[in-house]
């Protein structure tokens, strides 16, 4: 590691817990995740916002992770895929609502975000919500099944 | 089928979904060895020119930077899999705006990025080729030696034009499609490091091990034990991680470094760099007699295969074979070309060369059928190829076609049977309704082209079986549908079944995971590995019996012999471990074919797919936006073998299709692509879709494992010519060109008032 | 995708001290808010700063009050808020709504109006609502603030009235009284998240007892350097009855304000014809709503 690279260090909450992370200001916090820290649940689909496959939950709302600086989350919450819990997961794999699984992250996360603040929505509320992620495998059918599922409306 | 099928057929969970959903199942793009090297690849500032010069003296002294590669470090600077046309790094020319010029090997990113921008290459810019059918005039510059037509043929049958002259009704159109970008959400990527036997091995998404291991191997001239290449979770290939993208590269920076390297494309390289599917020119002439039967069809095709050859030349087979549709036609006249020029690469994409060819000729379809006085489905149905026919080849069909039926269905469904009082229903003014309907036909397996595949099954010490092939998981199951295979041919339970795909280390050649072809291609060489496995296990058990065995049959806790005894899986597998007997077996399948016809590369396949989709649209005639509210995707299947599996590969490709036929707008302008992300380049959100219906039917192919047929392509086939379909009913204007953009639409609409 | 290993960030805790780095280094350093326009412009190198003074931190730009019938709202509230909020559902449902057509759940829920407006893209999906409120914005220094209208801000393509140490800290409108209906529209390539090839908000004022339309104003987006007013369709549309014929020919007037350009998006052609058909498709809709 050299170059003219700054480093500070950033403390924040990270999927319950604190967390201090050594990293240039302006790394984005998927670039955090991912290079610095190797926490690969997460994934990079773009970079720039258009994909949703980098969402986490900041300070319990879905954002994209490359959109955000590394310098943005300091004394925040940050919830990743590996820290939203098995039955949203459970869900989306039981619908077979995953075939290669990279967008599937990102959904999820997004989906726990959703069923947070509304636990019941109907097909319309689930499309709005993961409007800002793309799928180029399934078609979307299972995926909004596996929400259902995971809201209790089997 | 007699017997109650155990695991086929059944609803099951595939078995990396839970590890990709939470997060846990490692891509390509997610590893990170210790002492990795960052490569970055230093691309073509021109669509074409020659280079004059490249200097990396500068570079390779910045700090940070431990190599920068040019050609000087290819031994065998090109490559291919039907022309070796394609060099690792250009030499003497840059084709297109993607084309890779020099490699940078750095410790950080911000070291890698530096270097690549100090490296200096002198172009000296040609023109530009942008027009495939200019490409091939004799004064336009040679984007290749041997000139603009990577190949060109002509297949005929009968006369064509005796039969358009007879014909009743003759309807002429020249379509045009874009080049579709595959846009997976996860960007050509690798890593490559030296294993612990000494090998150079790459992880990299792709689609055939063996094939990338061939071409590492013969351009960086190395011994083929000293490399290997393992393929894991792919996050989506669709054709589009077919060719190699950064595998020599990778294995170029570990071989000079003894480093481990990674590699990974950004989504604005992946867009420019990858490969797209083959824009096309397609002109028919097609004639019907007044019964509604088909007499003629006289075919231009134009391929623009952009800088290199890729898999074009099969591309254009495909067209060809594919091009009249799943009907019969006694005579016909097919003419065509693939083309370079300085656009982009193109090579597979799921549907590989059918899809435009379909789009123009279930369009010709429905304009006979208009012209006729005859409903859409009836006319098809009319002309639509049956089991025992003889297709347009003159090859007679004996194996699975299932196309009437799923004709048959799409004429009973209710979005087809009330689709005019649908047009009645309240709506806002400027709005107009429409049903279309289209069908499909795609041969699956390499077709006249040998092909073929092993699978290899071990008896495990704990007494389970590992099932080994070098398929691809891209996403589309077959992992999962090997297994289910492997447990109901294997009569034992689901889990006592591992399977371990994509290592040329470790799993045999089981060929390359496209065509739709992998479940019938390993599913049989799988068949045949269990044969060999009961072989075996006969063997075992004379040891342990010592005597001759008659008859074995293996059930999931024990092997039962002759009248009765049974044998316990872990000392079956103790004792063949301990005789040296082995207790892996390698069973082999070789796709039934006949030589190709005169002119062609695979045609005749076999053995074929065939659908049928329904599209409803809404138009809003203010905007000429088109809404998709409905799409029927209907496939003959064979066999379903998952069918959460099966639908979602229906679905899937129904969205994607309709990306293709209505947002996916790659606008190539003089050589330079100008939607390099995905806020430009637009695929279809959880909102552009609206319902999507998977309908399999199971018309039983003999051939296959348990009667299963291909399934990967057949459903984006038919999707953008049922919607163009759709369209035309609601708003009475065809497009004739993809993709049916709004603004494109809203001009159709407009020049007919 | 560049990594911006040695870029400088300086994430001030108050107002205060933001604006005196702001002092300090003016010129060399660019403001980050909720960053979704600018992370994308630095990562491609479309812009390049060695220092980012980050405002995310700065919760004391988060809020929406109502004082005295007008409605402040501090620069760095993000669009869900916005969009969710009783106060700018009551007062201006045309930016609740706009705020919704910003993009995603995960764009909205970070980007900040503030944000939003100095990006200064001719097609930002907040600037034709705040038009047709008639927004004013705050623009702080250390020696005080001032206040400049929306469309007074604007110079040309990207061209802000604004200083090197300025810092918009505020965006308020004065609440729209009883008789005003609006509607926000933005045309995209898909139904789903996508940049406007045009977009507009119209706001009527409507005199129920005589039927007529009392006031107008008409703002459009992505057809111009700059948001513009459809003066002579507002003209129009005032004292107007709201009939078919008048919404045909009210907005055939849009034409004179704009002048769209061709890019990746959309042909200048194509956005003349769409200004004129969503402002008709508005108004149909609104004429609608009255009970026309």
């Amino acid at each position: 590691m050299g170059g003219t690279r700054i480093l500070r260090e950033f403390r924040f909450r990270l999927n319950g817990e604190e967390v201090s992370v050594k990293a240039p200001p302006a790394y984005t916090l998927l670039e955090a995740l991912r290079y610095v820290m190797h926490l690969t649940g997460t994934k990079d689909g773009c970079s720039t916002g258009d994909c949703g496959a980098c969402t986490v939950l900041l300070d319990g709302r879905a954002v994209h992770s490359c959109l955000t600086l590394i310098a943005q989350v300091e004394g925040r919450e940050v919830i990743t895929v590996e820290g939203v819990g098995e039955n949203i997961p459970a869900a989306y794999a039981e619908e077979g609502a995953v075939q290669c699984g990279y967008c599937t992250p990102g959904l999820v996360t997004a989906s726990a975000a959703l069923l947070k603040q509304n636990p019941k929505p109907t097909v319309d509320e689930i499309k709005e919500a993961l409007r800002g992620n793309l799928c180029r495998c399934t078609g979307y059918v299972k995926i909004i099944k596996a929400v259902q599922r995971a809201s209790g409306d089997v | 089928m007699t017997a109650e099928l155990r695991w086929v057929g059944k609803n099951i969970a595939r078995r990396d979904a839970f590890e990709k959903a939470t997060g846990s199942a490692k891509f390509a793009s997610d590893m990170f060895p210790e002492n990795l090297l960052y490569v970055f690849t230093l691309r073509s500032r021109y669509p074409h020119a020659i280079i004059r010069r490249i200097d990396v003296s500068k570079a390779e002294k910045m700090p940070g930077v431990v190599g920068v590669y040019t050609h000087r470090d290819i031994p065998n600077n090109r490559f291919g899999v039907f022309h070796k046309d394609r060099p690792v790094l250009c030499d003497d020319r840059v084709r297109y705006i993607g084309d890779p010029v020099a490699l940078v090997a750095a410790e950080s990113r911000e070291e890698g990025q530096e270097a690549l921008n100090a490296i200096e290459v002198v172009y000296e810019p040609l023109p530009v080729v942008t027009d495939p059918v200019e490409a091939m005039g004799p004064s336009t510059i040679k984007i290749h030696d041997h000139g603009n037509i990577c190949r060109q043929t002509r297949i005929t049958r009968g006369d064509v034009e005796d039969g358009l002259s007879k014909s009743d009704t003759v309807v002429e159109n020249t379509y045009r499609t874009p080049a579709q970008i595959h846009a997976y959400l996860e960007t050509e990527a690798g890593i490559s490091y030296i294993d612990e036997q000494g090998r150079i091995t790459v992880v990299a998404g792709g689609q055939s091990p063996y094939r990338d291991h061939h071409e590492i191997v013969s351009t960086l001239n190395l011994p083929p034990e000293k490399v290997r290449v393992i393929i894991p979770h792919v996050g989506g290939a669709f054709g589009g991680k077919d060719d190699i993208s950064v595998q020599i590269h990778l294995a170029l920076v570990t071989m000079k470094t003894g480093r481990p390297a990674r590699l990974v494309w950004t989504r604005e390289e992946s867009t420019i760099a990858g490969t797209k599917r083959h824009p096309s020119i397609v002109k028919m002439r097609t004639g019907a007699s007044k019964d509604g039967v088909l007499l003629a069809n006289d075919v231009e095709i134009i391929y623009d295969t952009g800088a290199y050859a890729g898999l074009g030349p099969a591309v254009l087979d495909v067209a060809i074979e594919n091009c009249n549709g799943p009907y019969k036609i006694p005579n016909i006249d097919i003419k065509a070309w693939l083309v370079y020029t300085n656009n982009h690469f193109a090579s597979a994409f799921r549907g590989f060369g059918a899809p435009q060819v379909m789009f123009a000729m279930e369009q010709q379809m429905d304009q006979l059928a208009e012209k006729l006085g005859l409903d859409p489905i009836e006319f098809r149905l009319r002309n639509a190829l049956r089991r025992g026919d003889v297709a347009v080849f003159g090859n007679k069909l004996e194996t699975s076609v299932g196309i009437v039926q799923c004709l048959e269905k799409a004429r009973q469904h209710p979005l087809w049977r009330e689709r005019q009082a649908a047009k009645q229903e309240k709506t806002l003014p400027w709005i107009r309704r429409g049903v279309g309907v289209a069908a499909a036909i795609k041969g699956y397996t390499l077709g006249a082209l040998p092909d073929k595949g092993r699978v290899a099954i071990e008896l495990r010490m704990d007494g389970g079986f590992t099932v080994k092939g070098s398929f691809t998981e891209i996403g589309q199951g077959v992992v999962q549908a090997i297994a289910q295979l492997a447990a109901e041919l294997l009569h034992t339970s689901l889990d006592k079944i591992e399977v371990v795909f994509a290592d040329t280390g470790k799993t045999p050649d089981t060929s390359v995971t496209s065509a739709s072809r992998q479940l019938f291609l390993a599913g049989n060489a799988l068949k045949d590995a269990v044969a060999k496995m009961g072989e075996r296990i006969k063997s075992a058990a004379k040891i342990l019996l010592r005597r001759e065995v008659e008859s074995l049959t293996l059930s999931e806790e024990h092997v039962v012999v002759d009248k009765g005894e049974m044998l316990d899986y872990r000392v079956v597998a103790r004792v063949l471990e301990e005789s040296g007997l082995g207790r892996e077996v390698v069973g082999e399948f070789d796709v039934p074919r006949v030589d190709p016809i005169p002119g062609s590369l695979e045609i005749p396949h076999l053995f074929y797919m065939f659908g049928v989709a329904l599209a409803a649209v809404e138009v809003n005639t203010m905007t000429g936006a088109v809404n998709v509210t409905h799409i029927v995707n209907i496939a003959d299947v064979g066999k379903v073998v998952n069918p959460q599996t099966l639908t979602g590969q229906l679905e899937g490709a129904a969205a994607q299709a309709a990306g293709y036929a209505l947002f996916e707008d790659a606008k190539i302008e003089d050589g330079i692509l100008k939607t390099t992300n995905l806020s430009t380049y637009l695929i279809p959100s959880i909102k552009d879709v609206g319902v999507i219906e998977a309908v399999p039917v199971e018309d039983h192919e003999e051939a296959g494992p348990l009667g299963a047929k291909g399934i990967g392509e057949i459903g984006f086939i038919p999707v953008a010519p049922a919607i163009a379909n759709a369209v035309y009913d609601a708003v009475g204007v065809r497009p004739l060109a993809l993709p049916m953009t709004p603004e494109k639409v809203y001009w159709l609409i407009k020049r007919r008032i | 995708m560049l990594a911006l290993g040695d870029v400088e960030v300086y994430s001030p805790r108050t107002v205060g001290e933001a604006l005196e780095i702001l002092r300090r280094r003016a010129g060399s350093l660019r403001v980050i808010a909720g960053g979704t326009d600018l992370v994308v412009q630095l990562k491609t190198g479309a812009a390049r700063w060695r220092e980012l003074l980050n405002i995310y931190g700065l919760d004391e730009l988060r809020y929406i009050k109502y004082v005295d019938g007008e409605v402040k709202i501090g620069a760095l509230t993000d669009f869900t808020t916005i969009h969710e909020s009783p106060i700018v559902k009551s007062t201006a449902p045309v930016l609740a709504q706009a705020a919704f057509e910003i993009g995603s759940y995960q764009i909205m829920n970070k980007a900040s109006i503030g944000g939003n407006i100095v990006n200064a893209s001719p097609a930002a999906d907040s600037l034709p609502a705040l038009y047709v409120l008639e927004a004013v914005l705050k623009l702080e220094t250390l020696d005080g603030f001032r206040t400049v209208p929306v469309k007074e801000f604007y110079k040309g393509y990207k061209m802000l009235d604004m200083r090197s140490d300025e810092l918009l800290t505020e965006v308020s409108y004065r609440a729209l009284g009883d008789g005003w209906v609006g509607e926000f529209f933005k045309h995209g390539l898909r139904r789903g998240d996508a940049i406007a090839v045009v977009n507009g908000a119209v706001l009527l004022k409507w005199n129920s007892v005589d039927g007529v339309v009392e006031d107008a104003r008409v703002a459009l987006g992505a057809v111009a350097p700059t948001v513009v007013r459809a003066v002579e369709c507002e003209k129009m549309l005032r004292g107007s009855r709201l009939d078919e014929k008048t919404i045909r020919e009210c907005s055939e007037a849009v034409l004179t304000s704009i002048s769209p350009i061709d890019d990746v998006r959309g042909s200048a052609a194509y956005r003349r014809e769409m200004c004129v058909n969503y402002v008709y498709m508005t108004l149909w809709s609104l004429a609608r709503r009255l009970g026309m």
